[in-house]
């Protein structure tokens, strides 16, 4: 390793692949035009993409299929990459006028989808109302403005060729409609493309599974499930077209072989490596790492609706838990800087985030609260995670710093699916999990966090048997409120409560690690799962 | 052997027909069980289709939609109509019918074993042969060393090693994927073969490109399945080396070459053909890792990939596949069998 560490830069990929013509030619005799160099306007990135279900914005609702929704669809309104608290510059809306319970959005004179057609406000009501009517994983986004199957084309009005009225029957105000309506289901599908392959009524769902019909930076050349997605510069791109021709995202499951690629050049971007990778990959030579804040949060809960065991509906095993968490150790020292220290539900980078972090590895102070609840008895609990890093290490963590306060924690590592079919049936005891937001506002977390209207609604108090109905008033309030500041301190107010009273612990939030080659420039990502942004890579 | 024609195609002909019979039956059972575990799976295919945040409303839907609301009997009963029609149903992980996943995956796996069978059928009956004639030499030597690598080393870290020396650091073959970039997203791949498919795309360079992604993860299971064929082999030979007809055949004056080939490997050629066979049917459906390493597509890997996304209808898909792979084989090998030796 050493040795090749010494001669990276001049063991580049041509000399590489010189080498390997070089010696098939001498294997197999004339074998001429063996390895051709990579293009320098193809853009290789190896990640796993076994998670995508499909490409169709209305159903695709994985990290991957929405890393790639950025890069073929526009919403209405979307998150500026170089400003994400501005909703403004980026999406297909060049301005709109905001009454209560009311948007219009002025549609921009140039906008066109990468087929040539112009965007119509039919196209924004079409897609609109076809992610509510195919009710698919995403749909309950837009089921948060009060859409329902039956209703939602009466809120999707058109006023002329570039004018559309969107309304809403949710009490919510104007920035959470921005919010919902900048989410990747929300993209702005071409409903002449799309609609020509549609079939059994399926508003061309199985078409959209592999093939795009939006206005990106860039459309779908080929969609191999498992295998890669390619990806064509958009010409027609809004603003500057893309600055590489191709990008291909090769479904690398193995990290160890993306590693290989990253280093040898055949990949010019790795994503998902073990934190030791990363490690190592650091400081070396023609490599570059580069960190972006994660939205996503990892918490403790505790199913207090447990009747089994009654400790873990006591607040003091609540409290003793969050000074039982090794914030410090787990994030830098365990997961080397992997993630940060966090312990409020918005992370750090949305507006209004409460970013303080009173809690720390304090065993004794543990120890004494749960003496003084009784608790010091020798306390057994489950601890369900998913059987994958970085779960099985935090939980070890866990499992040793529980431990020295009398608390065994029984660690029951299991499938990403049959974890979450465990607590959404209430059979959890304590259980280790994390979040992303579902839209780029403070209204997705704390409706998750903080909401527990026991209407059969779901969410993480629910799931937690977190009983909460004045907080849960406060949280609608919030989502109500049409004065920004004063919504902001009502998000840092729930914020405070679910931090210092709730059987939920939250301690770390993620960032996300990627490493490149050195000669790429102009990647950007952002706080949200769609933030991922290639138009504007050079290479 | 028997010179009776047309008793060989009576034997022949009720041999084929007791297969289709063992094939059918075996087919059914191996449909009831897979489907009954599949029920017994904590993954819940309806919460995969709406989602966390879906309501009970439509989380009951998608249970009737994806007819989990029924006895699982009935259930049973309606995808073996379906499967009977080639209809696997849809997958959940890749949205995509389940039989075309399958078309898509399935000739990546039979090719990379179907060469890795050929590779350890020829260099482990060879290595048999050399070390049955001189045991205790170094070719006997070296296949217990192979036999014992190919067994113990896990084959995912010997992959990792083998790209690492030969593809990352000596550049000598291809990498990772079934061929480079530059070929992988331009030519078609109507058979899934990439063989083939690059041999007939005309693209200069890609048949050969295909060849050096080929050879590492070849070589791989060749060198974890050798020692499956080698030793066993090697066993039943100096088995029949201390009989007397082989006795005799020396005292005759014949070679040992000539005992061994026309004597020796006659008689252990119905042990021969299990362990091809068993070899085979392993290399099928076992390629999971070296295709996860090698980020090659194949039906070790999609399985893998559904089981982990409780993704039942490709499960199930995946797992009928293997399963007629086996019978096919295990059916073959007892056809043969038993025309060589009718004992059996």
């Amino acid at each position: 390793m050493s040795r090749r560490d010494s001669s990276t830069s001049s063991f580049n990929v041509s000399e590489r692949r010189r080498r390997r013509r070089a010696t098939l030619l001498l294997a197999a005799g004339c074998l001429s035009g063996l390895c051709l160099a990579g293009p320098p306007d193809v853009l290789v990135v190896a990640q796993s993409l076994d998670d995508i279900t499909s490409l169709d914005p209305a159903e695709g609702y994985e990290l991957s299929s929405m890393q790639a929704f950025t890069s073929l669809y526009q919403r209405l309104v979307q998150p500026d990459p170089d400003h994400p608290a501005s909703m403004t510059g980026a999406g297909l809306a060049k301005g709109w006028q905001a009454e209560p319970g009311s948007l219009a959005f002025e549609l921009r004179p140039d906008a066109v989808f990468a087929n040539g057609h112009a965007v119509r406000p039919e196209d924004v009501i079409w897609s609109l109302s076809r992610a509510v009517k195919l009710n698919l994983s995403p749909s309950f986004i837009l089921n948060g403005l009060g859409w329902t199957a039956a209703t939602v084309e009466q809120h999707l009005k058109k006023i002329d060729e570039r004018h559309v009225r969107v309304t809403w029957s949710a009490p919510v105000g104007p920035a959470f409609a921005l919010s919902v309506l900048g989410a990747t289901v929300a993209s702005i599908i071409d409903e002449r493309e799309t609609g020509s392959h549609a079939e059994s009524g399926d508003l061309g769902n199985r078409w959209l599974h592999d093939h795009s019909a939006g206005s990106g930076p860039f459309k779908i050349r080929k969609y191999i499930p498992h295998e890669a997605l390619v990806l064509d510069a958009n010409p027609l791109s809004p603003g500057d077209a893309p600055r590489l021709k191709t990008i291909v995202i090769r479904s690398v499951p193995d990290a160890s072989t993306r590693e290989l690629l990253v280093r040898v050049g055949d990949a010019d971007i790795a994503r998902d490596l073990g934190p030791d990778q990363y490690a190592a990959l650091r400081d070396r030579p023609g490599l570059q790492l580069r960190q972006f804040p994660s939205a996503a949060v990892h918490y403790l809960l505790f199913n207090t609706a447990n009747t089994d065991r009654p400790e873990l509906a006591n607040p003091s095993l609540w409290q003793a838990a969050r000074w039982l968490i090794d914030y410090q150790g787990i994030a830098h020292g365990l997961l080397k800087d992997q993630f940060q220290v966090h312990q409020s539900f918005l992370a750090t980078g949305f507006r209004g985030a409460l970013d303080d972090t009173p809690y720390r590895l304090d065993v004794s102070r543990a120890r004494s609260i749960l003496q003084a609840a009784g608790l010091d008895k020798g306390l057994t609990l489950t601890l369900d995670v998913f059987n994958q890093a970085p779960f099985t290490e935090i939980a070890q963590s866990l499992q040793a710093t529980f431990a020295a306060a009398g608390i065994r924690l029984e660690i029951r590592p299991a499938l990403a699916g049959t974890v979450y079919g465990r607590v959404r049936s209430h059979s959890v005891q304590a259980v280790w999990l994390y979040w992303i937001p579902d839209y780029f506002d403070a209204h997705s977390s704390a409706s998750a966090f903080a909401l527990n209207l026991h209407d059969g609604s779901t969410s993480i108090a629910e799931r937690a048997g977190w009983s909460i109905p004045q907080l849960s008033d406060l949280t609608l309030r919030a989502v109500r409120e049409p004065d920004a500041g004063r919504r902001l301190e009502l998000y840092r107010f729930i914020q405070t409560q679910v931090q210092q009273r709730s059987p939920i612990v939250i301690a770390l939030q993620e960032r996300s690690q990627v490493i490149m080659r050195a000669n790429v420039r102009g990647y950007r990502q952002g706080l949200n799962a769609d933030m991922v942004y290639y138009d504007r890579v050079t290479k | 052997m028997n010179p009776d024609g047309g008793g060989a195609l009576r034997r022949l002909l009720t041999t084929l027909v007791r297969s289709a019979a063992t094939l059918t039956a075996t087919l059914a059972a191996l449909l009831c069980v897979t489907f009954a575990l599949s029920s017994l799976s904590p993954a819940d295919p309806a919460l995969k289709l709406v989602g966390e945040h879906g309501s009970v409303a439509s989380y009951e839907q998608a249970r009737h939609l994806l007819g989990l609301d029924l006895p699982w009997p009935q259930r049973l009963g309606r995808y073996a109509e379906g499967a009977f029609h080639g209809d696997l149903g849809i997958s959940l992980s890749t949205g995509a019918p389940v039989a075309r996943d399958l078309r898509r995956v399935f000739p990546a796996t039979f090719e990379l074993a179907t060469l890795a069978m050929m590779g350890s059928a020829v260099l482990g009956l060879g290595l048999a042969l050399i070390s049955a004639v001189h045991p205790r030499g170094v070719t006997d030597v070296l296949v217990r060393v192979i036999s014992l690598a190919g067994n113990s080393l896990p084959i995912f870290w010997l992959g990792l090693l083998a790209l690492y020396l030969f593809y990352a650091r000596l550049g000598w073959l291809g990498g990772p994927g079934r061929l480079d970039d530059a070929y992988e997203y331009t030519i078609d791949m109507p058979s899934g073969f990439v063989l083939l498919d690059a041999w007939r795309s005309g693209v200069q360079g890609a048949f050969p490109n295909a060849v050096s992604h080929l050879i590492l993860p070849v070589a791989l299971l060749v060198a974890y399945a050798v020692g499956s064929i080698a030793r066993p082999t090697r066993a039943a030979l100096l088995a029949e080396a201390g009989k007397d007809y082989v006795l005799l055949a020396r005292a005759t004056g014949a070679s040992v070459w000539s005992v061994v080939l026309r004597q020796m490997l006659p008689a252990t050629a119905s042990l021969v053909l299990t362990l091809l066979a068993l070899t085979y049917a392993n290399l099928l459906q076992g390629a999971v890792l070296v295709e996860t390493v090698f980020a090659r597509p194949g039906i070790g890997r999609y399985l893998t990939t559904a089981l982990f996304a409780g993704d039942t209808p490709a499960i199930l898909g995946s797992t009928l596949v293997i399963g007629i792979c086996f019978i096919l084989i295990n059916g073959v090998t007892d056809s043969l069998a038993h025309l060589l030796d009718p004992r059996t």
